[in-house]
């Protein structure tokens, strides 16, 4: 948790950037209350609380809520979107913070390797392929990362051995172009749902 | 001269299987001497009721005792019309469902009870309403705004003549000079026109209602249906005759020059929340130093308020006043930024909806606490605040207008806390001449707390100490239009109500309808002004020889000024010192030897009586011993029943009454707490008798607490067997 710092000056310019996000709006529903960061399974992990991350959001200070590994840390359990009074979405919220940050090239987090990694399986065959995930991540995080991985591997094993790895890639889905369609139609509504 | 009195005793409800009733019937008939007494089966059936009906018909009965079920019920069944008198002795709830069958005390009990309830109405007369001449119904209401003209209105509507007293040339009050208002109906989230221009429309074609403006009230004396309101207009004075009055005078907001640390006076941009709504009724908020677009503001909420230095109160409505406002600026432009800085945003009820649509316009609401608000050469304010949910401080910068939600301070009095002094604690200062009462216990209505008259905000809202004087609006207490609307139309209700009972010689609210009141046999009178001081209505005025001067009218029939006589010379038909007197006398207090101490339990007719029958209803069995005698109030107790009762034999006296204090609970304001002063006085008088002042003890309870009345009743019944039995019995 960040502690009290220097005196901080109220701006509304990232707050109307975060508004202007698919379900940013409903940042401006929030009333403080915290229910959310009491509900929140991952909270301990965080930096910031959910809660506090949106009064952030509305003090304008960008750079701390783009850093902030809350959204990262964010399992998607719905616990605080079930329990938020005001009914605020919270894990939407939270996924358009992740994807401006990602364009804001903010993200040191290996969540963000994960997401990307998915994302390019997918795009590319339609299907995921555990090995090319795998492989895709081992990239996008470097030499530095391989030691870390590397400690995974008895974990790695036990799940090839069940199967859950396999070798060759699957075969590709039928329609995937149709696929890929639906995509792009649900990229264009999401940026007109931020309107 | 005695009385033709019949008895009847029920045996239905468990009574005739619990208790000797031929022993009871012997009692009433060879003991007391009472000529008939019978026995029912089911006295509140249909040929019981008939039964009691012919009798009184037929034997010209003046009164009729019926030791049956608690007079809390079936009053209806046992009302046998204006010329009996009915005395309901409490076999059922007071004696079989709390006391063993069978018992050889519970029969005592029962016969103690028999002789109290003849003894009781042996000394009961007829009353006869009070009646003066030209009793009027016309309401006055005086003062304020929405609440007012609502008041007026609907007393119109119910057909009543109305004076409506406006200090200022035009109606409205504060809810005209309001550019909208608040939203009041589904959906809740958009703003409204002000009720307020078809209100006053509505009073001014009301034929009913005379709407006397620029007026103020000089004078008013008399009490409910008799006032004779002085009026003062333009130096010319003139009197109406009115029932009753609403005092709805509205409030004042707070000195907001008292606010420099906020930059109110100091900055040019700095306004209260008024001046906004006078900025958007002229066409348009600007910031006040050069005429310019809004584009930042800060709305500062609890400005002087909840805060020990100013107002120590919420004021209700500043919160939700301040978010209309701050979407008068967002809807005039959309891309403005505002900031509220909050306590707390108290914004109840529906009004959680409005708050919802305001935060959706894009509003920033941040818990804080202001510290400076500084102005640069060009008038663009700084507001510096110390951030409570970020936990570090923080400001915003190029503020074009500060807004300070400044509290309501009622219109009774001048409120003027010294600087450093604590406001909540000091009673705040002046109180303004609104109703100029001629009154001996002062010129206005007494205050509990603030400055905001003393009325229970629970049980009796629109009460005031002063009666047929009722105050609504935001001069009884702080509220929004809505309350006020509804706050209007009850105390509306509340006067038509005084005047109806009032031209009937009937009491108001508690004792609703009741036609006695009291009588001083004046040769005895020595002048002392306990009567005159200590009624808490301020009914009796004096003459200035200080003979009490009674104002029926005004009187709510609790007997304080009975129980503060020392001569006793004040009575009413129906309720007496002698008669209490001989109820006591009439309990039979058994010889030392028996050991079986008598207490006699003074118990409030508005909550401890019914607590006793609470308990009852709950089968909570409690100690034999004790005898209830309901009285009207604690403060109509007067001492010398203790002495009567501690010559007599009895052991012990408990009163049982309402909480006193700041929140109290007492009916009539002051009474349990005078007779909690009374009692400290008697004690000294007791040990100086030799007699333990611990035989009397005074114990609070709501009718709630029916649980506990078993045990404080026999730990009082323990305590005066450690003590030992009274050394007067046998006398």
């Amino acid at each position: 948790m960040a502690d009290a710092g220097a005196p901080s000056k109220y701006d509304a310019g990232f707050a109307r950037e975060v508004y202007g996000l698919e379900n940013g709006s409903h940042v401006k529903k929030c009333m403080q209350c915290g229910m959310c960061a009491v509900s929140c399974a991952t909270f301990q992990c965080m930096d910031h609380s959910p809660r506090r991350l949106f009064a952030l959001i509305r003090a304008g200070r960008k750079e701390e809520v783009l850093r902030s590994n809350t959204p990262w840390m964010c399992t998607s359990c719905l616990m605080c979107k079930a329990r938020c009074p005001r009914g605020i979405p919270i894990i939407d919220v939270m996924h358009d913070l992740k994807g401006l940050a990602l364009r804001e090239g903010k993200v040191p987090y290996p969540q963000a390797a994960i997401y990307g990694a998915y994302w390019k399986e997918l795009a590319g065959r339609g299907k995921v392929f555990t090995a090319g995930m795998l492989r895709n991540y081992a990239l996008k995080r470097g030499l530095g990362n391989l030691g870390k991985m590397m400690h995974l591997r008895d974990f790695g094993l036990r799940m090839f051995r069940h199967g859950r790895v396999p070798l060759m890639p699957p075969k590709a889905p039928k329609g995937k172009k149709q696929l890929m369609q639906m995509v792009k139609r649900a990229q264009e509504l999401e940026r007109k749902e931020a309107k | 001269m005695a009385k033709k009195i019949a008895a009847y005793i029920c045996t239905g409800c468990g009574i005739g299987e619990a208790l000797d009733t031929a022993a009871l019937v012997n009692v009433v008939t060879k003991e007391a001497k009472v000529p008939s007494c019978k026995e029912s089966p089911f006295l509140c059936g249909r040929q019981g009721a008939a039964m009691i009906k012919n009798d009184v018909a037929a034997g010209e009965l003046e009164a009729v005792v019926i030791g049956a079920c608690s007079p809390r019920v079936n009053y209806d069944v046992f009302d046998f019309g204006p010329s009996t008198i009915v005395e309901r002795v409490n076999l059922r709830e007071q004696v079989v469902w709390t006391h063993p069958a069978g018992d050889e005390d519970t029969q005592a009990l029962a016969e103690d009870y028999m002789r109290m309830g003849i003894a009781r109405v042996r000394q009961t007369e007829l009353p006869v309403p009070y009646q003066a001449e030209n009793m009027v119904k016309s309401l006055s209401v005086v003062g304020g705004a929405l609440a007012r003209l609502t008041a007026a209105h609907e007393a119109a509507l119910a057909g009543y003549q109305v004076v409506l007293v406006e200090k200022e040339p035009v109606l409205g009050g504060f809810a005209a000079a309001m550019y909208k208002s608040a939203p009041s109906r589904p959906p809740y989230t958009e703003l409204e026109d002000t009720p307020v221009a078809s209100l006053i429309e509505a009073v001014q074609t009301n034929d009913l209602i005379e709407v006397l403006t620029g007026t103020t009230v000089g004078r008013i004396e008399g009490g409910p249906c008799l006032y004779e309101a002085t009026l003062l207009s333009d130096g010319r004075e003139t009197t109406r005759r009115v029932g009753a009055i609403v005092l709805a005078t509205g409030a004042r907001p707070y000195d907001a020059g008292r606010l420099a640390h906020l930059g109110y006076g100091r900055c040019a941009n700095v306004v209260t929340g008024n001046d906004v709504e006078e900025m958007a009724l002229k066409g348009g908020i600007k910031r006040p130093a050069d005429g310019k677009a809004v584009q930042n503001a800060v709305f500062v909420l609890c400005a002087g308020s909840r805060d020990p230095q100013h107002l120590p109160y919420c004021s209700s409505t500043c919160c939700v006043d301040s978010l209309k406002q701050a979407l008068y600026l967002k809807e005039a432009n959309p891309e403005a930024n505002i900031y509220v800085i909050f306590k707390d945003v108290r914004t109840p009820g529906r009004y959680e909806e409005f708050y919802k649509k305001v935060q959706d316009a894009g509003v920033v609401f941040i818990k804080g606490e202001v510290k400076e608000v500084s102005e640069d050469a060009s008038k663009n304010l700084t507001v510096e605040f110390s951030d409570l949910l970020m936990g570090q401080d923080a400001s915003v910068e190029e503020v074009d207008l500060v807004v300070l939600a400044t509290g309501m301070v009622p219109s009774t009095v001048d409120w003027a806390p010294q600087d450093g002094a604590d406001a909540g604690e000091s009673a705040p200062a002046v109180q303004l001449p609104l109703l100029n009462l001629a009154y001996r216990q002062g010129p206005e209505l007494p205050a509990l707390k603030y400055g905001f008259p003393d009325s229970h905000f629970i049980c009796f809202p629109y009460e005031t100490r002063r009666t047929g004087i009722y105050a609504a609006g935001c001069v009884r207490a702080p509220m929004d239009p809505v309350a006020a609307v509804e706050d209007g139309t009850g105390a509306a209700l509340k006067a038509i109500q005084c005047v109806e009972l009032t031209s009937r010689g009937a009491a108001v609210h508690p004792r609703t309808g009741d036609l006695s009141y009291p009588e001083f046999a004046m040769q005895r009178c020595t002048q002392c002004k306990r009567c005159t001081e200590e009624c808490p209505f301020g009914a009796i005025n004096e003459d200035e020889k200080a003979n009490p001067l009674l104002n029926p009218t005004r009187c709510r029939r609790c007997g304080t000024c009975m129980g503060a006589c020392p001569e006793r010379i004040i009575s009413f038909k129906n309720y007496s010192v002698p008669m209490i007197g001989n109820m006591i006398k009439a309990i039979e207090v058994p010889e030392e030897e028996e050991e079986k101490p008598r207490i006699v339990v003074f118990a409030c007719e508005n909550d401890a009586y019914p607590a006793l029958d609470m308990a009852g209803l709950n089968r909570l069995g409690y100690n034999p011993w004790v005898r209830v005698i309901p009285v009207r109030c604690l403060g109509s107790i007067n001492l010398v029943w203790v002495a009567d009762s501690l010559s007599k034999g009895i052991d012990g006296i408990l009163l049982l009454g309402c909480k006193h204090g700041d929140d109290y609970q007492c009916h009539f304001i002051k009474g349990s707490e005078l007779a909690q002063t009374r009692l400290s006085k008697v004690s000294e008088t007791l040990d100086r008798l030799q007699l333990e002042s611990e035989r009397v003890r005074m114990v609070q309870v709501s009718i709630m607490d029916y649980d506990k009345i078993p045990v404080i009743l026999d730990e009082f019944a323990a305590k005066l067997t450690e003590i030992g039995p009274n050394p007067y019995k046998g006398f």
